[in-house]
């Protein structure tokens, strides 16, 4: 007996050393995923934030009469075209009297955003009042000023390896030693689209193309397989064609989504004559490829509903559509609903697919409808990257900022949607 | 075939065997059910009681690998016929379950389901009387008549699987049968579900398939033994229990095999 227990003591220790190892490997795996997220959280915010803000440069400017409104007849197509980018160059000179080459002028003049032109036409037309008087006003700087003033570390860096040489750095410190230069919210990031000039991009255009991607998306997707899943599941007899069947979706859902942007250009574009780069193509092909998504949770959730359940409605006399409409399909909607929203954020982080059907194109444009040409987060992220311009930098890490806060808020959907409404039985 | 009531036969089964697959789980079944009665179906585990007791409202149609040969009549039509909906034979059929199965839904909901999807109730009111009706009937009114609005799945299994007896009975089917319906409950639950069947007994035909012996003997009239798939015996309950005619019966009841 003793012998037995000596036995089993030493087998236990054995047992107890494996499951320690055991539970520290798991440790260090979880470790180090963490740090890992951690890594690329830090390394996107510090990145990203700074997009958020931009510079403003504050000028004098003077709507001079003579440019704005010639006739003086306080025409608005007049006003419409006059040349507000004389009226910026001319504050401009007139802080740096001392400038006089024309090349040195040149370089001065681009100090402001081309998109402040606008605004002050805008400006001019709600108060026409303003012609003939001076203003101070806090004018957008261009993306170069924008990156030197939130980089100060490049102002001690050689010249040549500067992206402004000594003069324009010199005009930049008498700004700010003025006191003529701050930091403001970047509203163009939320409000505009895509643009050749850093400062006046944003997320406001590929966020539309990406609601309206999605939308179709769901349109499509979500009625077709949740349908799908319960015939297949519920309805359809089990025999070698259903099983066939069955197989395919599984292997659908593994295929590179490419070969779905593929399928799209061949069969959306080119036989179908559908319009490119537009939402409404998006969505489809997002769709195809989110369907085995929805369709494989649709099932998985229905199985999950227990037999006496259905056993209960049929012993009652319902029919199997009734029993599957009235019992079981509800009861495993928190799961389909769960499955759906993970397929749409995968569909929402999804670019491949999309290249091919040219929603990779440059779009200054906000997209209204579903058949205006669009891009949407990941491409319009890509789109960032690849672009040489420093500002941009920081926008491509704003988009992923953008795009992981969307990521995260869908995801919480769904671990709210099958909390609240799983039901115990 | 032995017919053991002077009563009227509800149910006649002629020659029923089942197959799952290749594999025969009922062999031949003659079985007379009378009316208004208590049957009960006993036999040890896998002996085909249960099998026998899905045939009667054809549940055994929803499990794909099962066949079934032969014939059962009720009120003499062969419910096997081929243009027999098994939709409408089951709602004439009510079933309980061996593990209570409410819906999660409301206690309302649960017992007013049957009767609206078969269109048995013209208005709420007739709904309202219908459900409270058949809670009493089910002895579970007075315990639940406050919160018809709370999930069934919120009472005690004893209650659940009265819940159940409400739901089955709320579309007055002809014949109820129960899967073993007390082996998830206690005893003291059992004995309130054994007295509800001897109540029910008077307006409807019963058939129960149950594990206990003493539970058979208690609450049924007449009694058929199962053994791996054919039916040893069938008579009066005592006489059953008494003597038995059959030496497997008499093994199986005094604990010999089972």
């Amino acid at each position: 007996m003793t012998n037995i227990t000596e036995k089993i003591k030493l087998s236990l220790s054995k047992r107890q050393r494996s499951e320690k190892r055991f539970k520290f490997l798991g440790f260090i795996g979880i470790s180090f995923a963490i740090l890992f997220l951690i890594i690329i959280l830090y390394s996107i915010f510090s990145q990203g934030q700074s997009a958020f803000k931009s510079t403003y440069i504050e000028l004098n400017i003077f709507f001079d009469e003579k440019i704005i409104d010639v006739e003086g007849k306080r025409d608005i197509e007049d006003i419409k075209f006059a040349n507000f980018r004389k009226i910026i160059t001319n504050s401009l000179d007139n802080y740096f009297p001392e400038v006089e080459k024309r090349e040195e002028k040149r370089k001065l003049h681009e100090f402001i955003s081309s998109s402040e032109e606008k605004n002050l036409m805008n400006l001019v037309l709600s108060n026409q009042e303003l012609i003939g008087k001076s203003k101070q006003l806090w004018l957008l700087a261009s993306s170069t000023i924008d990156v030197i003033h939130k980089n100060p570390e490049m102002e001690r860096i050689v010249e040549s390896d500067r992206l402004v040489d000594d003069l324009e750095l010199s005009w930049f410190k008498t700004f700010k030693e003025n006191g003529n230069l701050k930091f403001g919210f970047n509203k163009n990031f939320f409000s505009k689209a895509d643009s050749t000039e850093p400062e006046q991009a944003g997320v406001l255009g590929s966020m539309l193309g990406s609601f309206f991607t999605l939308l179709i998306t769901l349109i499509l997707s979500f009625p077709i397989a949740v349908a799908a899943g319960v015939f297949l599941e519920e309805l359809a007899p089990k025999n070698r064609f259903t099983d066939f069947i069955e197989v395919n979706i599984n292997n659908l859902a593994a295929v590179p989504s490419i070969i779905f942007g593929l399928l799209g250009l061949a069969i959306f574009l080119n036989v179908m004559h559908l319009p490119r780069s537009a939402p409404i193509v998006g969505g489809m092909v997002l769709a195809l490829m989110t369907l085995p998504t929805i369709i494989i949770a649709t099932r998985a959730s229905l199985k999950a509903v227990p037999p006496s359940i259905r056993e209960a409605a049929i012993g009652l006399g319902a029919t199997k559509f009734q029993t599957v409409n009235h019992h079981v399909l509800p009861l495993s909607m928190p799961g389909i609903l769960t499955g759906t929203i993970i397929g749409m954020s995968q569909a929402l982080g999804e670019s491949a697919p999309l290249l091919m059907i040219g929603m990779v194109a440059f779009i200054v444009d906000i997209p209204g409808s579903f058949t205006d040409s669009a891009t949407v987060l990941p491409v319009q992220i890509y789109l960032w990257k690849s672009t040489a311009a420093r500002g941009f930098l920081e926008l491509t890490a704003a988009g992923v900022m953008v795009l992981l806060t969307f990521l995260i808020l869908m995801n919480g959907l769904a671990v709210f949607v099958r909390q609240k409404f799983e039901k115990k039985w | 075939m032995v017919t053991v009531t002077s009563n009227n036969i509800k149910i006649k089964s002629k020659k029923i065997s089942v197959f799952y697959g290749d594999k025969k789980a009922l062999d031949s079944i003659n079985l007379e059910i009378p009316e208004k009665k208590v049957t009960s179906l006993i036999g040890p585990s896998g002996c085909g009681k249960s099998t026998f007791l899905r045939c009667l409202n054809r549940m055994n149609d929803t499990i794909d690998i099962c066949r079934i040969e032969g014939e059962i009549f009720i009120d003499d039509k062969n419910i096997y016929e081929k243009n027999l909906d098994p939709v409408l034979l089951r709602a004439r059929i009510g079933m309980v379950f061996q593990k209570p199965n409410p819906f999660p839904k409301s206690i309302f909901d649960n017992v007013a389901y049957g009767p609206k999807i078969h269109g048995i109730v013209n208005s709420e009111d007739e709904l309202n009387d219908l459900v409270k009706d058949s809670l009493k009937k089910a002895g579970l009114y007075n315990e639940v008549k406050d919160r018809l609005n709370e999930p069934g799945t919120s009472l005690s299994g004893g209650q659940q699987q009265r819940l159940c007896i409400a739901r089955a009975i709320a579309v007055s089917p002809e014949v109820i049968l129960m899967d073993e319906p007390c082996s998830a409950l206690d005893p003291i639950a059992t004995a309130v579900i054994e007295e509800l069947i001897d109540e029910l007994a008077k307006n409807f035909t019963i058939v129960i398939v149950t594990h206990s012996m003493q539970q058979a003997a208690r609450v049924s009239q007449q009694t058929a033994f199962f053994h791996m798939g054919n039916l040893i015996e069938v008579g009066k309950t005592e006489e059953i229990f008494s003597m038995p005619k059959q030496i497997k019966t008499q093994d199986y009841i005094t604990g010999k095999i089972g």
